[in-house]
């Protein structure tokens, strides 16, 4: 019911653009599961191209991309998976791998840049002569790009090193690659090289490429024969599928091309943000496009208030805590809605009497 | 009762075959025009992070409908199943008691033991699709038992019956089993994959169907023709609870209002055309019965699926018949070697059953006979 200007709340947001819509409206469509839906095929063929993997499935989510592969690795019972204490398989998959996977979850810190300490990693991996007591560790999981510390990029250096370390102790690699066409584009290196070290990676085709829905995995020929069945177990074995991959497809030609401008749109966001009094912003970390802003003590303002704020102005956005605030940018926020944003984000802290006079 | 698995030739693209009569399932049904303009223009919104306005209205249409307080698209039938039967079935320990040829216990991964950790107590099934209420009851564990025994909470039924050949459950039957779940402080759940099939042959609209029933799912993606999804119905504290679940299986989607649009155009236009998909398979099966060498029961077809026996001494199987169909564009399920399945759909026309007839008296017709019988 708010006339809705400008959506920063995720680039999950997105909405299908015409060519989308008239590439759904015109896909051609089979049973996916009595047989192969082509359409479906066709955009599996092209994710595993462009990710330089043997095979890829589409998928009705990111949580189920990831909650698929950490299942597919770790099949037998009484596995262990490594992650960061701040991915979002830990944080917001509720829990599902060990709820409905029976998968153990091993927590590592997540240092500020999404990375976690190798040293620290690597020490979290079970010493097999203890397993009396352990579980078995199978997987290692990284997010790239790291939505909860800001959408920071894992280096291709940082991910082969981790991937080092999993080959040498037997171990599974598994990237949760919502973002990592951000991740390709800020740090200039292909998704395919990106995601060499990795056993398999789940890729968001619903977040800043703009398709309504869906991700796929890639990985190896046996891995995705394994996850095709899994996906049916859990529910996601859906018919006709075409109509979304197309759109898919669509994504993938024409949005990859679009995140650039979106990092920069982030940035002069950040900056306009910097500029405002009772508001701090650590522009130098804001490397693709997702930001953290916080409202300063003593400035009167909460972010459940600056919220509402906004709303007034046809302005939407996601709080982390009281004084936190999460803006993600995506193909449909325009250049003028980020100046837009920033004037509404100055008038609402202006308006404010101040504490203290000062 | 043996358990049979159900063919299905994967190993050759099945698309390059010049398709002309699919009774595969009707799963395979293609969406129409209709759908495909409704897709392209739905209202769409995130519906994880607030509430898809095409895919709410698919929702308020299908509690209408059903009679129940909400109702939550998904993915797929079994998604909307194994939700039903983990949301009953949320404490650790749960048993869940189903025909022991019903679609989940047969065709669902196992995923309510595997995925679900909840233990199944299957119970013979009759070859109407219904379960002995006296054995029902024998298999509702005793709570004094409960230092050896899981805890049952949970009925769940299948209407249409798919293995038995699209049997329908009585509403006389479901309000029965009904009232022993309340007895025993049990829920009720309806795999109602073909509920509209069943209220069609029935002549009871679906709601009095499942009254009983503490929670229905429903597909869209077969006879009503929609290309993705399933509806699962109940309570509103239900629906809450099976909500979270299904973005934890990983069924939140985006922007579904284009899959949901699809939904409303196979609620409206094609429920209606159920009843001629019946008198389609109850021609197909009249004409299969003159057919030298097969065999079918007539009478037990009852919705829009039938099966049907290869006759020994024929000197034909299912898998040369599937194949010799194939080469005139039929595309057929069978069993084991001698069954075989098949299903009408509202894209297969009354011409298509007449064809369908032929081809296969002329590939039986074909045929050197045994001993000269």
């Amino acid at each position: 019911m708010v006339i809705r200007t400008v959506d920063l709340r995720s680039d999950t947001v997105t909405l299908p653009t015409k060519t989308m819509r008239a590439a759904m409206a015109g896909a051609e469509v089979d049973d996916d599961v009595l047989g192969f839906d082509p359409t479906a095929s066709c955009l599996e063929a092209e994710m595993a191209k462009i990710t330089g993997k043997e095979a890829a499935l589409f998928v009705p989510s990111g949580t189920m991309g990831n909650l698929i592969s950490v299942l597919v690795h770790c099949d037998v019972r009484g596995s262990e998976a490594i992650l960061g204490d701040k991915c979002h398989i830990h944080l917001y998959e509720n829990g599902g791998i060990a709820t409905i996977g029976g998968v153990h979850p091993r927590p590592v810190k997540n240092n500020e840049d999404g990375t976690m300490d190798i040293g620290l990693v690597e020490a979290a991996i079970r010493d097999p002569q203890g397993e009396q007591f352990y579980p078995t560790t199978r997987l290692i999981c990284l997010e790239n790009t790291h939505a909860n510390s800001g959408g920071k990029c894992l280096s291709v250096e940082y991910t082969d090193r981790v991937g080092e370390l999993a080959k040498k102790y037997g171990l599974k690699l598994h990237i949760d690659g919502a973002r990592i066409f951000n991740a390709e584009t800020a740090l200039g290196v292909p998704v395919g090289r990106l995601v060499r070290a990795a056993d398999s990676a789940s890729v968001c085709l619903s977040k800043g490429l703009g398709a309504p829905v869906g991700s796929v995995i890639v990985g190896s020929a046996r891995f995705i024969a394994k996850a095709r069945v899994l996906r049916k177990t859990l529910g996601g074995g859906m018919r006709q599928i075409g109509i979304l991959c197309a759109a898919g497809l669509i994504a993938l030609q024409e949005n990859v091309g679009k995140l650039e401008q979106d990092h920069r749109k982030a940035k002069a966001l950040a900056e306009g943000i910097a500029q405002i009094k009772g508001l701090k912003i650590d522009v130098a970390s804001v490397e693709t496009n997702i930001m953290y802003f916080d409202i300063e003590e003593g400035s009167n303002m909460t972010a459940l208030k600056l919220r509402k704020k906004l709303e007034e102005h046809g302005i939407l956005i996601m709080f982390d805590n009281s004084s936190r605030v999460r803006l993600v940018m995506h193909h449909q926020i325009s250049e003028g809605d980020v100046q837009y944003t920033i004037s509404c984000l100055k008038n609402a802290m202006a308006g404010l009497p101040e504490e203290n006079g000062i």
